[in-house]
């Protein structure tokens, strides 16, 4: 399995697809992170939705959009099964490997390995932004790094697991435009429907359970601010149910589509 | 340790072979096995089967029933596919934006073969110079000796390859064909499909015919060619060199006879077969006829009543349609 596991990251090294998705993780961490430090707000809202710069729930804030590298992670773990298909690499790779089931196991590995990257992509450039606010005289080091800590290893964990599901996903559709439209839409506008309309189901989607685990450390604070501006934040799963719940996506797709959809026929 | 050199135990056995795509039929209880040391043609038109039988062997397609195997086994059980069998298939298998060299090294890395040997392979093919470039720069022809250059990495015992001289210029046609002579000279085992008849002719030593998924015919070149009864006259000034030459050939080329001083008659043999034996070997031509059926005719005579392939009796006797028109957007 070694061989396979070395291959596949040989593969996502050398397509530029790779290194633009973590670039776009560190910027978007970096961009959307100043657009919550400083975004314009009108007065009769601060007190409620905008903490004071410079605050322990500022830096939460600021620190949250690295949220969006599990959407990254998610679409590096999806290419890594229909990019094959739409490049036809899929026939030079299972000449090599005919085993099917050990090339997709070595690609949840790699996708986990992958949506890691992303993670920390996305965390250097937001704690380069912790010291950058710090240095510009809101708050000081000691809460801004308290608070760093505090996010980044439940954004982390969440974007291993998105890779990972990503992976499934792709291993279950093939179809490259298909899984994309299907991982994101799911993200953007399924789970909001269903957050919003049936919480008690909507906790039980992936991006629910991200949020579930990236507020592992920060957890009752986090959400009870959050929950004082009408969202769910009280709904959410305990941390480690939300770990699991990703994890277990991202096998059984994994798994389904190993035994389905990638045993089709390769013309 | 070779594969192909257990006696009985033919390199490639295919038996009773059948896949079925919905309510099509591509392969039709197909039997046939390929002995080591000879190039074997897989001829057949457009449709007929060949693509899927040879995806069949390698494990690409799941058979509907009976069997596909590569010394003696299926090629999924094989433990270093690789290194037993080479593939070439059509020239699309690439990541464009990656080059030739990484590509071929992912494929090595899964393989366990020595880095290494990917310089070896790209010069094999003549992409020495070109293998630090992204194959979305490509040639067609390029890419083929690519596929080739994939196909060798692991230095394998059966070769099996899908219309390798698809988009090759004749240089390149007809290195391919030397190469392919090369390999099966060395004891090891040549498949290779064709659509031309006459091309494969020059290379082949057996042929097993397909036409709409079923065998038509199967045995040594040689033999087809006499039931053709064609013959070539030659008239020339070089005449005894010519005699040489023919009888140099090979199988593809049957009888030679001098029929004067300047005259040679070679029988069992086609145009197309002997006029590029004249021209690599500049031997001068004052008039060349040819009698009797043509290696085409007797080809779509086998193949004709194919559902995919020209009309029984006139094949390609009309032109083809125009092509439609572009599509509006991308697919």
């Amino acid at each position: 399995m070694t061989r396979e596991i070395r291959a596949e990251f040989l593969k996502l090294r050398t397509i530029w697809s790779t290194w633009v998705i973590l670039l776009i993780a560190g910027v978007a961490a970096g961009a959307l992170g100043v657009l919550v430090a400083f975004a314009p707000h009108r007065r009769a809202l601060a007190q409620a939705l905008f903490p004071a710069k410079g605050t322990v729930d500022w830096f939460d804030d600021v620190f949250s959009v690295m949220g969006v590298a599990t959407a990254l992670a998610l679409i590096l773990g999806i290419i890594s099964v229909t990019g094959e298909y739409r490049h036809k690499t899929i026939t030079p790779t299972l000449l090599a490997e005919p085993r099917r089931g050990r090339t997709v196991g070595a690609k949840l590995v790699t996708s986990a390995a992958g949506g890691a990257l992303v993670g920390v992509a996305a965390g250097a450039m937001s704690l380069l932004l912790g010291f950058g606010l710090v240095a510009g005289g809101y708050g000081n080091t000691s809460v801004m790094l308290t608070e760093y800590r505090h996010v980044f290893p439940g954004i982390l964990a969440a974007t291993v697991l998105y890779g990972v599901y990503g992976l499934g996903l792709g291993a279950m559709l093939k179809n490259q435009v298909v899984a994309l439209v299907v991982g994101l839409g799911f993200e953007v506008v399924v789970t909001p429907i269903f957050v919003g309309v049936l919480p008690s189901v909507g906790r039980y989607f992936p991006s629910q359970a991200a949020s579930a685990l990236e507020s592992v450390a920060a957890a009752a604070r986090h959400h009870a601010r959050i929950a004082t501006f009408g969202a769910n934040g009280t709904n959410l799963l305990t941390w480690w149910e939300g770990a699991l719940l990703l994890l277990a996506y991202g096998l059984v797709l994994a798994v389904a589509g190993t035994s389905t959809t990638l045993r089709t026929d390769v013309t | 340790m070779t594969v192909g050199a257990v006696p009985g135990n033919p390199s490639v056995e295919v038996r009773g072979l059948t896949k079925h795509f919905g309510s099509v039929v591509a392969v039709d209880d197909l039997s046939f096995s390929v002995e080591p040391g000879l190039v074997t043609g897989f001829l057949g038109p457009n449709g007929a089967g060949k693509t899927t039988t040879l995806r069949m062997l390698l494990g690409l397609v799941s058979p509907t029933s009976g069997s596909a195997l590569v010394g003696g086994v299926r090629y999924r059980d094989l433990p270093a596919p690789s290194r037993r069998v080479g593939a070439v298939l059509e020239a699309s298998g690439f990541h464009p934006a990656r080059t030739a060299r990484d590509h071929l090294r992912t494929i090595a890395t899964v393989a366990g073969i020595d880095a290494a040997r990917v310089d070896e392979v790209l010069e094999l093919v003549g992409l020495g110079a070109d293998g630090k470039r992204r194959v979305g720069g490509y040639s067609l022809g390029m890419r083929q000796r690519l596929e080739l250059a994939r196909a060798m990495l692991g230095d394998p015992e059966v070769l099996i390859l899908d219309e390798p001289a698809n988009g090759l210029d004749p240089q390149g046609i007809a290195w391919i064909r030397g190469f392919l002579r090369w390999f099966a000279s060395s004891g090891r085992t040549v498949l290779v499909s064709s659509h031309l008849l006459a091309e494969a002719a020059q290379t082949v030593d057996d042929v097993i015919i397909l036409a709409a998924g079923r065998m038509v015919s199967q045995g040594p070149l040689q033999q087809l060619l006499q039931g053709a009864t064609t013959s070539v006259k030659v008239r020339t000034p070089d005449a005894d060199r010519l005699v040489d030459v023919l009888t140099a050939a090979g199988p593809a080329v049957g009888r030679v006879k001098r029929e004067g001083p300047d005259l040679v008659v070679a029988e069992g043999t086609t145009a197309e077969v002997v006029g590029p034996l004249m021209a690599r070997n500049a031997v001068v031509v004052l008039e060349m006829t040819s009698s009797g059926e043509s290696l085409e005719q007797l080809f779509f005579q086998m193949t004709e009543g194919a559902p995919m392939g020209g009309r029984p009796g006139r094949p390609f006797a009309s032109p083809p349609p125009p092509p439609p028109p572009p599509a509006g957007g991308p697919s």
